[in-house]
């Protein structure tokens, strides 16, 4: 069929118009006869076309009558005229795509409702990520539906066509060889091979163009390291569940440095289900992580000691009998492992048993450093590592994959001084914000000098708004997408939306710019171009038998290909490696260290609130960031949590105050400081948020997040919102209250291997006087394994996402009112300086003697006959008495609506109201909730069962929360049935239940966290 | 009117406690009381009284503001927060129920004992109950978080079969509260009957204000006659009601304890409660009718009537009630050691020593150390010292609910909950608010209605009980009708 037939009206007017004369057809799309608007143009009249005076009168006269509205108003619901064939109302739909952040690619699938994305869940499939999910990609699914995305292209803040923003780019492009300039396109991480290419060919048609990749989560030096350890720049994924003995050097692998796959090898060897024992985890660190929160051992040390313990080690490894390296021999010399230890403040005995541990373990035992130590230490690790035999623990099949190497920090110096120098004409952004992260580098006021840029990205942010175009792209799921973050794992990535607003797909725009003028943009564009690319690359790695359409289908459907045997292969350790990197200093000054904040990371996700709102894992705190320093510190330079510090590079070279946070277990003289706050263009949520510290990235030094600083107070306070009270070390009576009234048990793991008995927790016994109710059937129960969660939020973010859970804000936090339905609870014993954490998933307990039920006046939380205790939202009038009388506080209390009252009423913005999972009721003003066990999972598992005439199963229900866990700490289901894994845990030695003698029967068990130490708890 | 009493003071001069002292002073005629009772009610109001009610007014709309600020935008304009979802507005609802036990137990309990000294404070007493359950209600109703379903708390036969939860104190503290209003109101009333005639009769009916006044009074006293058949009839049916309210004054505080103590957080949980919180009732609740009668009996020129020795009695049940409260703060101190649970012990050590110490010793100092003053009998008939006390007895009771309810909810079971807690500044417009309301319904109370049993004071004068004739009594027998009609 030619574009002529195709384009055959159905109805026509005219015999040209039958015929598709083009000019009439031309004529037709117009409005106003040729010539009518010649001398004005209507864009230029006003800000306020006619269209949109007219919406503006129409909202006005809605928003009248939404006065008049009753409270119960529900809108208008508008059935389907016709049914679409694969949607079927009230059952969701699923499809396997991916979301990604900067720097990770996650396999997913995604909850669709009659067409409407509502929940971004894990793909268990999977073979890297198992269906598991950290809680930054969760909540994708909000800004999918944020009010504020861009929705057409921008020049300044005036909307413009994308033709004009075609032919600005297409002239610079073409005129670069010309003019001798240069262009760049600056993107995030490359993982995407399609894109790759794309970029490639782009670079190859436009001399002078570069491309950049680039992120700041992104910028370790491990790759480099590796490659001058290695001789190739490929990472091996570390075999977690092998290694039994860890020394994580100040990296935060649990947490915002890790991957789901990290959490879920470590806690598989958590389990006291599994026989293969516990593996000990040694932390070494300036800051208390969440990694460090974890550790059996913990040791404080300042970041840039780091090489000087890996020396000490390896010296003490020697005396053992360990054979090293030759060039790690004359290093090692002289630093004995007391003498570091007394120089550190460390304890001998600690550091004895690490020594031991790695030398008895060899071929098990690993050092594993962190993202932002230099590169100097990274490649004294391979070298250590290499001695002990960790090269057993390394895994060569399916290893992070990088598709082009990340541009180095020099790199992108260079790029910000080139575009200073006016040598560019033309920079393109995709799914990065330079301006922001690259302050150090004064990249913004670089983007300025440049003729014509251009940003990519679904929202407004700092490049963008210093861009001389803004255009809007597919979010992850309106987008066409393949990823290839794990050598051979190609994950695919498809709409499960038609787009939003006018936005395109960025690869699409590019094949534009990459193609002819004549090139016309369209939906199938990349659609087609990533067909084509799969044909010829992974349809033929795979050898398939079936034809091309089937292979993409199936592809489609599980979200991914695994390809077996791609391996990398690296050669064996270059020992002469170590004697090529610069030695780094010890300093004896403040030090500061950045990290990536747990809840915006390098600030992408800062317009998410609900990521803004779920608690710091260690300190609690949201809606901030601060600068953390040990207590002594703080003592010496005379400031309290909450006063203000101001921080300087040495060279004066950046300059930040910030408020104080005294932070126990930290390290002396080191301050830790989040990155990813302060954006000053990230939306409603996420502008002036905390403070933008990334002046403070010395992207010339080789360890850009470390660095030697000068530290001053300063004046006035700042009020850090935090969900749990600050901790008084110094009031004995509230010390180590945790263990002392039975909300959490700690044991020996050595002592509990001996005697399993001795990891009970030993409590009076508790009797009724009347006998107890007998369920039948089906009681739902939960079992929550302390020594597998590591506290990563995970679970928080899906219960958010799947219970329609309302952000706050962090006034409404301050005064105690969050809403979140699972919180993690932490608690320090010990001292300020060496605190021991212990951390508690708290959530609903589903009571069989629930306090709660007997003192609601109206009925309105009761028993159900499978043992959950249930909420009747229209019941509740609020006198919140349950809340008072529950002794887990797990209650949370609509004192406003806070859809209305959040941020001018953020969430009855149209749009964002799609975000909403249809099947969980959205709670008014004035009424409890709580954690439900997902009832709207259960019935539907119910329903399921009836509809298939079979009996309901406890394992048939997942519920949100225990699906998302990195770490499969949690369990749910039927404990009636014996064989059930709740039951299982429920007869467990180490099962016991918080506040036992409160004798409230929660249907939650805990399992006792046990300590892989030496010394007995 | 000349009466023969035993002399109060022996030979030596001393005085001689064995005689009870007159409570009706100046041997008034019955006529005079009539018209010292009537005076404010029949007389334009003074301007001092403008004053009083402009400014109780105006406290009053702060706390319609308040409740409207909160009905509007949600709970949340209160301090309220999880853990201490229960703040403000339920220790006021527990103050102000207290505040009216002292009615009930003066016209009740006091009226079946026979205490004659009780008759002249008891209808002011018996108004303030009336009010302060006004002032109560009002909180536990709109403290929900969805004010306009009052109905679901209440059993009604339903589409939804849906029926309260009788296992919740909050049920049964609906029905003790609303049981006792009831109760309180028809005995009020009931006292009022009498008095009302009285007015009515008083009333000339001449002008147009006059006319409205009588027919509100004919209409009030239920066509009273002041026949002999009435009075039976009243006398039984006051005695009946009398009965009926005597259980309720331990009850609805019992119940209201019950709210605390039924439930399961540390120091709440305490079978102490209901004699705890009965006898800061009565203590709260004299404090607060002797710090009204020293105004009333002054501005009033009620002296006589309200004499210095029935606000020393009161003085004594201040002292007695504020010791037994303070023996309960070491019982419940001295259980939570004896229990040997650590959460309690904590909670309480927390209390006097944790960062809510200062309201704690506030209501200490105030409720056991202030009231020790009146073991001294110069200081028991001073009206300045009763005054002050008076007052810091109500603060100190108010600062009681607030040290139970607040310090509890914020640091319960799991440290890793606590929290702290900050009143708004509606908490602080409905605390003020509320006295506003009290004010103003006391102060139109004073000036519409008799603040002084007109008929009972005359039962109590001297000589006005049938005697034995052991010796001449010169009271004429027609005098013996109590309350007669005036002369």
């Amino acid at each position: 069929m030619d574009l002529q037939q195709k384009n055959k009206p159905l109805y026509w007017q005219s015999l040209e118009e039958l015929n598709s004369n083009p000019e009439v057809l031309e004529a037709k799309n117009h409005e106003f006869k040729k010539g009518v608007t010649e001398d004005f143009d209507i864009r230029e009249m006003s800000g306020i076309s006619r269209r949109r005076f007219l919406a503006a009168m129409g909202a006005s006269a809605a928003f009248t009558l939404t006065a008049c509205k009753n409270y119960m108003d529900k809108g208008e619901i508008i059935p389907y005229n016709v049914q679409p064939d694969d949607v079927i109302v009230g059952r969701p739909n699923f499809y396997a795509s991916t979301v990604t952040s900067r720097g990770q690619a996650v396999s997913a699938l995604i909850k669709t409702r009659e067409g409407r994305p509502i929940k971004i869940m894990g793909n268990p499939d999977h073979p890297i990520d198992q269906g598991k999910m950290r809680p930054h990609v969760q909540s994708l699914i909000m800004s999918l539906y944020d009010p504020e995305r861009v929705a057409a292209p921008l020049k300044g803040s005036a909307g413009v066509t994308w033709e004009v923003v075609d032919e600005a780019v297409g002239s610079a492009l073409r005129s670069l060889s010309q003019n001798n300039k240069k262009a760049a396109i600056v993107t995030s991480r490359l993982m995407s091979p399609s894109a790759k290419k794309i970029l490639d060919k782009l670079s190859q048609k436009y001399t002078g163009l570069g491309v950049f990749n680039y992120s700041l989560t992104q910028l370790s030096p491990r790759l480099s390291a590796w490659k001058k350890s290695y001789g190739v720049a490929q990472l091996p994924e570390i075999n977690w569940t092998k290694a039994d003995v860890v020394l994580a050097l100040e990296s935060d692998f649990l947490g915002a440095e890790g991957t789901e796959a990290m959490s879920l090898g470590f806690s598989k060897r958590r389990d006291v289900m599994n026989d293969k024992g516990f593996s000990r985890l040694y932390v070494a660190e300036g800051n208390l992580s969440l990694t460090g929160m974890n550790a059996d051992y913990r040791l404080r040390l300042r970041p840039d000691a780091q090489y000087e313990l890996v020396l000490a080690l390896a010296n003490a490894l020697q005396e053992q009998g360990l054979a090293l390296s030759a060039a790690l021999v004359p290093q090692a010399e002289n630093h004995t492992l007391s003498r570091f230890a007394s120089s550190h403040g460390l304890a001998e005995s600690s550091l004895k048993h690490l020594v031991n541990d790695l030398y008895k373990n060899r071929g098990k035992a690993l050092l594993y450093a962190g993202d932002r130590l230099p590169e100097s230490v990274h490649v004294l690790v391979n070298t250590l590592n290499a001695d002990l035999g960790a090269d057993a623990l390394y895994q060569r099949q399916n290893a992070p994959f990088y598709q082009a190497q990340p541009s180095a920090p020099a790199e992108l110096a260079q790029l910000s001084k080139d575009m200073l120098a006016g040598q560019y004409d033309l920079v393109i952004h995709w799914n990065v914000n330079p301006a922001y992260d690259l302050a150090a580098l004064a990249y913004a006021d670089a983007l300025a000098k440049v003729p014509v840029s251009v940003t990519l990205d679904t929202h407004l942010n700092e490049t963008g708004e210093k861009s001389t175009f803004v255009l809007p792209i597919h979010h992850d799921l309106e987008s066409w997408g393949d990823f290839e973050a794990y050598a051979g794992v190609h994950n695919l990535q498809q709409p499960v939306i038609a787009p939003l607003h006018d936005s395109r797909q960025a690869e699409g725009i590019l094949l534009t710019w990459l193609a002819d003028d004549s090139a016309q943009y369209s939906e199938k564009l990349y659609h087609n171009y990533l067909k084509n690319n799969w044909q010829d690359t992974v349809y033929r790695k795979t050898n398939s038998l079936s034809d091309f359409t089937t292979f993409w289908q199936g592809a489609l459907h599980d979200g991914f290909v695994s390809l077996k045997g791609t391996k990398i292969n690296y050669g064996s350790l270059n020992v002469n490696a170590l004697s090529q990197v610069k030695r780094p200093k010890l300093e004896k000054d403040y030090l500061l260290s950045l990290h990536y904040g747990y809840a915006t990371l390098d600030g992408e996700f800062a317009n998410s609130g609900w990521l803004q709102e779920i608690p710091h894992p260690v300190s609690k705190v949201v809606w901030d960031n601060y600068a953390a320093m040990s207590v002594t510190t703080a003592k010496e330079l005379g400031v309290k949590t909450e006063s203000m510090v101001t921080v300087t590079l040495p060279g004066g070279s950046g300059t930040v105050t910030l408020p104080v946070l005294e932070q126990p277990g930290m390290a002396d003289k080191v301050i830790a400081v989040e990155l990813g706050y302060g954006r000053s263009k990230a939306g409603e949520i996420g502008t002036g948020v905390g403070v933008d510290v990334n002046a403070l990235i010395d992207l010339n030094s080789d360890s850009p997040f470390i660095a030697k600083v000068d530290v001053v107070k300063a004046a006035g306070s700042h009020h850090l919102v935090t969900t749990q009270l600050h901790h008084a070390f110094d009031v004995p009576r509230e010390q180590d209250l945790h263990t002392a009234r039975g909300i959490t048990h700690e044991a020996n793991y050595p002592e509990y291997e001996k005697n399993p008995e001795s990891a009970k927790m030993h409590g009076h016994k508790t009797f009724n006087i009347t006998s107890t109710h007998v369920y039948e059937g089906i009681k739902w129960g939960m079992a929550i394994d302390m020594n597998k969660c590591t506290g990563c939020n995970a679970c928080v973010m899906a219960c958010n996402v799947e219970n329609n859970v309302p952000i706050v804000g962090p006034d409404q936090v301050d005064r105690g009112r969050e809403m979140h339905w699972i919180r993690l609870d932490r608690y320090y014993s010990g001292s300020a300086e060496e605190p021991t954490v212990t951390q508690q998933m708290m959530l609903c307990q589903h009571c069989d003697n629930a306090p709660c039920e007997v003192v609601c006046p109206v009925n309105a939380t009761n028993h159900s006959p499978d043992g959950l205790n249930q909420m009747a939202y229209n019941r509740c009038v609020g006198t919140r008495y349950c809340s008072n009388n529950c002794p887990y506080k797990v209650r949370r209390f609509n004192f406003f609506d806070y859809r209305d009252r959040f941020k001018e009423a953020f969430y009855h913005k149209d749009m964002n109201q799609l975000v909403h999972n249809p099947e969980v009721t959205v709670r008014s003003r004035g009424v409890m909730e709580k954690c439900t066990f997902c009832i709207q999972r259960i019935m539907w598992a119910r329903q399921e069962a009836i509809r298939e005439k079979r009996d309901l199963k406890g394992s048939d229900v997942v519920t949100a929360c225990q699906e998302i866990c990195p770490s499969e700490a949690i369990v749910f289901g039927d404990s009636n049935d014996p064989q059930s894994s709740v039951s299982q845990y429920r007869k467990h030695v180490t099962a016991y239940h918080v506040l036992e003698e409160f004798n409230a029967r929660p249907a939650i068990t805990y399992v006792t966290k046990l300590r892989n130490t030496y010394e007995k708890v | 009117m000349q009466v023969a009493k035993k002399p109060n003071t022996l030979p030596d001069g001393h005085p001689d406690f064995s005689v009870q002292p007159s409570v009706v002073l100046k041997q008034p005629t019955l006529h005079d009381i009539t018209e010292v009772i009537s005076r404010p009610i029949e007389t334009k109001a003074t301007l001092k009284w403008y004053i009083a009610f402009a400014f109780s007014v105006a406290l009053l709309m702060v706390e319609l503001v308040g409740w409207g600020i909160s009905f509007y935008y949600g709970t949340g304009m209160w301090g309220n927060n999880v853990p201490v979802a229960w703040a403000f507005p339920i220790v006021n609802f527990v103050f102000w129920i207290g505040i009216g036990h002292a009615g009930t137990l003066i016209s009740a309990i006091l009226f079946l004992f026979r205490q004659k000294w009780r008759n002249g404070i008891a209808r002011f007493a018996e108004a303030m109950t009336i009010f302060a359950v006004m002032c109560a209600g009002l909180f536990p109703l709109f403290h929900t978080g969805r004010p306009f379903l009052p109905l679901y708390l209440m059993p009604y036969p339903n589409k939804h079969a849906v029926w309260v939860n009788f296992l919740s104190p909050l049920v049964w503290d609906v029905f003790a509260v609303s049981t006792y209003f009831t109760v309180s109101l028809f005995f009020w009333y009931t006292g009022l009957i009498p008095d009302f005639a009285t007015l009515r009769d008083r009333t000339l009916g001449k002008d147009m204000v006059s006319k409205i006044r009588k027919t509100i009074y004919s209409v009030l006293s239920l066509g009273w006659r002041f026949s002999n058949r009435h009075w039976r009839h009243y006398e039984r049916v006051y005695l009946i009601l009398a009965g009926l309210s005597t259980p309720l004054v331990l009850s609805v505080h019992t119940i209201v304890s019950f709210d605390f103590a039924v439930s399961g957080l540390p120091g709440w949980h305490t079978t102490i409660f209901p004699p705890y919180f009965v006898a800061g009732a009565i203590f709260s609740g004299f404090a607060m009718v002797v710090t009204m009668l020293v105004f009333i009996r002054y501005i009033f020129d009620m002296q006589h009537l309200i004499p210095i020795d029935t606000l020393e009695k009161m003085n004594k049940i201040i002292l007695l009630t504020g010791t037994l409260v303070g023996y309960a703060y070491g019982m419940e101190f001295f259980i939570a050691w004896y229990s040997g649970n650590l959460i309690e012990q904590f909670t309480f050590i927390n209390r006097a020593f944790g960062p809510y110490a200062f309201a704690y010793w506030v209501m200490i100092s105030c409720n056991v150390i202030s009231p020790q003053m009146f073991w001294f009998r110069k200081l028991r008939r001073s009206v300045p010292i009763m005054f002050v006390i008076s007052i810091f007895v109500n603060i100190g009771m108010w600062f009681e609910r607030y040290v139970i309810t607040v310090t509890s909810l914020a640091r319960d079971f799991l440290p890793s909950s606590w929290g702290w807690y900050n009143p708004t500044l509606v908490d602080f417009m409905l605390l003020l608010g509320s006295f506003g309301m009290f004010f103003t319904l006391t102060l139109l109370f004073v000036k519409f209605m008799p603040v002084v049993s007109i008929a009972e004071v005359k039962s109590v004068m001297d000589g006005a009980q049938v005697h034995h004739h052991h010796e001449e009594d010169p009271v004429d027998t027609e005098a013996t009708i109590i309350g007669g009609q005036p002369a």
